[in-house]
């Protein structure tokens, strides 16, 4: 044998890699005409459920699914930013689908899309009315007196404040999910609306409410080029159904920002950013002061090590901050801001560690 | 980078971190944001000096404006929004839930 012919000039090999080339060609075309037509889109946050409770525009869900073997039940609370269905994005890549499977009885409380009938919904809105309600009733249908409460991203920001102002939270595990705490971490994500810049006011649109695509600027901005390289991807593996799938859920996702209310953002905006109250350990809800330190349950402090919209320098206070010191513990995750809901590193790293950290915190029905 | 990326595709990922980074490194710098904070004030002086306008001229002929609309949709929201918190006070009255249990 020559060595200088390469061995993947044997015929059979090249005649096995057209083969696969043509193939590949042919369902790139298929595919791409499905991805430019928009049919074929992969159905979101598909896992069955039940609406146990519903208030304005919030909603919280109930997930059907395996036996419920663990409680108390998970109530997982949603960002006000963002759509919920990220913790479901598509089926057998749901953070959502995985703690049902588990055994675990999961809620989830979507706070719908905002219009004008939500623009005075401020914090207190949020940790007094909506979350006792919304808790009340997963306790009622569940039959258990705690929860695990699971919040992500501004979500955690909520249930921390719950578990901490509220003597009746009955909050057995408190779950933070890329929860930021120190906004002067937070970098490009908030400094539009540093001291000086632009006021909260100046944000909102006609329906009293940061409008949605304001929000979508505003994550957009982190990396502006990335769509460029997300799409040359998609052009290399569009033969793969599979990834095409994955590629249109996030696609859809990250483009479907909500708006956010005009009442919460000025809060957001005077209290968290510019005051950077939360690193204090304590903030003004209503006529009271909640102390973080407070917080009910064990806590859980989950970060991702690549997250560019709550970096973990910004997440990192919680240990100090929230809940009994001898209670937290802290979980470093690798992957983005998403791996808590979606993605292969989800699949192998998040789901199974924050699954398997509940577990351990419930009791076995 | 995984190896098995073909070269015209490791050569657009390359291409696009060399432009993204400078980019990137541009719209997070604090001269950007000044300049957003300027341009978004600047937007909404003029659109208000123009809706002013449009506001006197239309209510010189006796026509509601946009912005009487949006005062109007703003007084339902908060009208709508008092008679849900009502309705909601009356029903857990009904239930008889517990309603404090604040710290």
């Amino acid at each position: 044998m020559n060595p200088l012919i390469p061995s993947t000039l044997n015929p059979g090999d090249l005649l096995q890699r057209l083969n696969r080339d043509v193939e590949r060609s042919v369902l790139r075309a298929r595919n791409g005409i499905r991805y430019v037509r928009g049919t074929h889109r992969p159905p979101l946050g598909a896992t069955p459920k039940d609406v146990v409770w519903k208030s304005g525009k919030a909603e919280l869900w109930r997930y059907k699914g395996g036996d419920r073997r663990y409680s108390p039940p998970v109530v997982i609370v949603h960002s006000l930013v963002s759509r919920s269905y990220i913790l479901d994005l598509r089926p057998g890549n749901s953070l959502v689908e995985y703690m049902t499977n588990a055994g675990l009885d999961v809620f989830m409380l979507d706070w719908g899309v905002p219009d004008e009938l939500d623009a005075d919904n401020d914090l207190e809105r949020y940790v007094d009315w909506y979350l006792p309600r919304a808790l009340a009733a997963a306790r009622r249908v569940s039959g258990h007196d705690e929860v695990t409460l699971a919040g992500y991203c501004l979500g955690g920001v909520l249930a921390a404040l719950y578990a901490a102002g509220r003597e009746d939270a009955h909050v057995r595990n408190l779950i933070l999910m890329a929860t930021p705490m120190d906004y002067t971490e937070m970098g490009a994500m908030v400094a539009l609306i540093r001291e000086g810049r632009l006021n909260p006011d100046e944000m909102l649109d006609e329906t009293g409410n940061v409008a949605a695509d304001a929000m979508y600027s505003g994550f957009y901005m982190l990396a502006p080029t990335t769509e460029v390289a997300q799409k040359a991807t998609l052009l290399e593996n569009l033969w793969n159904d599979e990834f095409l799938e994955g590629f249109q859920a996030m696609a859809t996702w990250s483009r479907d920002h909500v708006p956010f209310p005009g009442a919460a953002f000025r809060q957001l905006v005077e209290l968290l950013v510019r005051q950077n109250i939360l690193m204090t350990g304590s903030i003004p809800l209503g006529d009271r002061q909640v102390e973080l330190v407070n917080a009910q349950g064990n806590v859980l402090n989950a970060m991702a090590e690549r997250d560019n919209v709550v970096p973990p320098p910004a997440v990192e206070p919680v240990m100090t901050l929230v809940g009994d010191p001898a209670r937290r513990e802290e979980l470093r995750l690798p992957g983005g801001h998403v791996t808590f809901g979606t993605g292969r590193s989800a699949l192998k790293h998040t789901m199974p560690k924050l699954t398997g950290w509940i577990i351990d915190h419930s009791d076995t029905s | 980078m995984p190896a098995n990326q073909p070269l015209w595709l490791r050569v657009v990922l390359k291409v696009e971190r060399t432009v993204g980074e400078p980019i990137e490194a541009a719209v997070h710098s604090d001269a950007y944001f000044d300049l957003v904070s300027t341009t978004t004030r600047v937007r909404r002086k003029v659109g208000g000096a123009a809706e002013g306008v449009s506001r006197r001229c239309l209510h010189l002929l006796n026509l509601p404006a946009g912005s009487d609309i949006r005062r109007l949709r703003q007084q339902l929201a908060r009208m709508e929004r008092r008679l849900n918190e009502l309705s909601h006070e009356v029903a857990e009255l009904d239930e008889s839930e517990p309603r404090s249990g604040v710290r």
